[in-house]
């Protein structure tokens, strides 16, 4: 039975549809003290009741906005919109926190969008970067005690009982160990590395109809991609393992920091590492820097990000600003390396010849398109879909081909950028080789990064440096 | 010959102690009474002076370490602590007590621990529901619901924890971290019915 508008209505979240009355803080605090009362499901089919729930609940709010826009002037109309965003916002905050693991991922991502995404989303989703819903002290004291062996109190001279981050997978303590040094220990929830195979599991039963068509040959290796890189990032050993090398790469004069990993103190559900001290990248942007300071840190970001890629080979896929501080002597520190994407002899290959992209022009752009995609030749045939992929690859290299500083103010840049990727996948299948898929959110993430700090960024200097430690372009492909 | 307390005290210790050896290297269910007592150095039939049966030997293991436990959660016990995190860390306590039991206590724990258990082998299992559910009403009472709990909310109550120590005793994860996780939101929902259920009351 179809629903009617009064169903609708009825079921527009609770809290919004009350005349003249705004969403406040308090309705935000409110759905905050609800998350924090839901436990984490460990059960698949607990889970994938939830992911389904969300859709409905996201959907249903969107229909009761279209319902009300038929009775309701203009700047009504418009108020609606921002209710029924923050309501959307709030019920995905709460299903996040409930999913936590892949689904949080999701939301995190969204959030460097505030363009594409709308303001309320923003603000909301936000919050997921340093709000998850938290483990009480005696639950991380077993955890401790599982991990390393001994009490909390036989390790660490201090521990505070209350975490001062959270993160979609743990969330984090400031601590003091027996021989004096500050550390940040990351605390893993306990179950979730099977949260996230289960959420994948869920995923691939949705995704079951698409087995026999022809996208199914791109997207398969594609998801293989997110779920590798995913539950590589449970394993905090291997976070550990990215901290010290990434440490490694930088230098005093670079203004960059990675904190320092305590080994002997870290295990797969536990890292141990330097406590550094500073603002957030959400507090700094509050706090109104100057012009001059914002692209100083705009500029650290992408020296930051070259820097692991081209003398690290790694590719860093998770800038959000919870995983940034700005330290009180100015250096940017970089806090969290767990979604990180290591190349291959063969993928590092791939990565040269999309360097010359970089310096080329339409004849290179070309050449990578039939080495970075799946499509046939027969495909490539089609002029619009080779105008297409060039004018992406024109627009995610532009900041790297001008010679003045990129302004990533400008939000049109972005929205065009968006618009190719909606365009895209509407008129084409999705086949795009699975190395890109976490480059292209690195990348994707990072300029939402770097829109939501106004920065101008001279990424074309600051890319020749760091790429010339590759020597590609000393070498012939 | 007239047996001292002191006697018997160190008989039921050495018993319960070569109990454990043989549950532990030749597992619960293998294990006689017979090879108990013969370990023991005592004949067969003195051992049922001290166990009616193997399950109770042990229950006994487990009540002395659930009373360890007990001791452990209250040296650590503060003021600042939520219900459900106190009730977190006493059964988490015990259930690290128990760690070096857990391959064969399954079998105990729902012969003689479970709400359906009928208790006759083993005294000691009354003693220890009766320990457990009396720092549950301690920890409420401190919380200023002064009214001991009733039958319903212990009997609840227990078959959580029943059920907690079930599932732990077969959880195949790292460390048995599914049981923490398991045992966080078993407290976290029956705590906020527990609640309700006291401010419905105090309505009333």
């Amino acid at each position: 039975m179809a629903a009617t508008v009064s169903d609708l209505l009825a079921a527009l979240p609770e809290g919004i549809d009350v005349p003249g009355e705004t969403p406040t803080e308090q309705t935000l605090g409110d759905a905050l003290n609800e998350l924090t009362k839901q436990p984490i499901p460990t059960g698949a089919l607990r889970r994938f009741g939830s992911l389904t729930g969300l859709h409905a609940k996201v959907g249903l709010a969107y229909l009761a906005y279209w319902a009300r826009g038929c009775f309701q002037n203009a700047d009504r109309r418009q108020q609606a919109l921002i209710e029924t965003n923050l309501a959307a916002a709030m019920k995905i905050l709460s299903t996040m926190g409930y999913l936590r693991g892949a689904i949080m991922k999701i939301g995190q991502a969204a959030a460097n969008f505030p363009d594409i995404v709308p303001d309320e989303f923003v603000d909301t989703l936000s919050r997921l970067h340093f709000e998850a819903p938290p483990m009480h002290w005696s639950l991380i004291r077993e955890i401790l005690h599982d991990e390393l062996g001994r009490d909390p109190e036989d390790v660490f001279e201090s521990f505070d009982r209350t975490a001062f981050a959270a993160a979609s997978l743990g969330q984090v303590h400031h601590g003091r160990l027996k021989t004096g040094e500050q550390v940040a220990v990351k605390v893993q929830y306990p179950g979730i590395a099977r949260t996230i195979r289960s959420d994948f599991r869920n995923l691939s039963i949705l995704m079951l109809p698409l087995r026999f068509t022809r996208d199914w040959s791109c997207i398969h290796p594609q998801l293989e991609e997110v779920r590798r890189v995913l539950e590589t990032e449970t394993d905090y050993e291997q976070e550990a393992d990215y901290l010290m090398r990434a440490r490694r790469l930088f230098r005093d004069g670079d203004q960059i920091v990675v904190p320092r990993v305590h080994q002997e103190f870290s295990t797969r559900r536990v890292l141990t590492m330097e406590y550094l001290d500073g603002q957030t990248l959400a507090e700094f942007v509050r706090s109104d820097p100057s012009q001059e300071e914002r692209d100083r840190i705009g500029s650290l970001l992408t020296r930051s990000w070259c820097r692991l890629l081209y003398a690290g080979r790694m590719n860093y896929s998770d800038p959000h600003p919870g995983n940034f501080l700005i330290l009180k002597d100015g250096r940017l520190g970089q806090i969290d390396l767990g979604c990180m994407r290591e190349f291959s002899d063969e993928e590092w290959e791939y990565l040269r010849y999309a360097d010359q992209v970089v310096l080329g022009g339409r004849k290179e752009a070309e050449a990578h398109m039939r080495r970075g995609t799946d499509f046939s030749e027969a495909e490539l045939v089609d002029l619009e879909l080779m105008d297409a992929m060039v004018e992406y690859s024109d627009w995610m290299l532009q900041a790297m081909r001008q010679d003045e500083p990129f302004d990533y103010s400008d939000a049109s840049v972005m929205r065009r950028g968006i618009n190719l990727i909606h365009e895209f996948s509407r008129r084409w299948r999705p086949a795009q080789k699975p190395i890109n898929v976490f480059i292209q959110r690195g990348v994707l993430a990072g300029w939402g990064l770097q829109h939501r700090l106004r920065s101008r960024v001279p990424v074309k200097s600051i890319c020749d440096e760091e790429i010339a430690v590759t020597g590609w372009r000393q070498q012939t492909v | 010959m007239r047996i001292t307390q002191q006697v018997k005290e160190e008989t039921r210790a050495r018993i319960v102690a070569c109990a454990e050896r043989l549950f532990r290297t030749q597992g619960f269910d293998a294990t006689r009474t017979k090879e108990i007592a013969q370990e023991a150095g005592i004949a067969a039939g003195t051992l049922f002076n001290y166990f009616p049966a193997k399950e109770a030997v042990a229950v006994a293991l487990i009540e002395s370490a659930l009373k360890a436990a007990e001791a452990t959660f209250r040296k650590r016990v503060t003021d600042s602590a939520s219900l459900e995190e106190d009730l977190f860390a006493y059964i988490a306590a015990g259930l690290r007590r128990l760690r070096p039991y857990r391959a064969y206590a399954k079998s105990v724990l729902e012969t003689c621990l479970s709400p359906a258990a009928t208790d006759e082998a083993s005294a000691g299992a009354s003693n220890i529901r009766t320990g457990h559910l009396q720092v549950f009403g301690e920890l409420a009472a401190t919380r200023g619901w002064s009214e001991p709990p009733t039958a319903m909310e212990c009997q609840l109550y227990w078959t959580l924890y029943t059920g907690v120590l079930s599932f732990w005793a077969s959880d195949s994860s790292s460390n048995q971290e599914d049981t923490l996780a398991l045992l966080d939101q078993s407290l976290r929902m029956f705590v906020a019915w527990f609640i309700s259920q006291r401010s419905t009351e105090s309505l009333t």
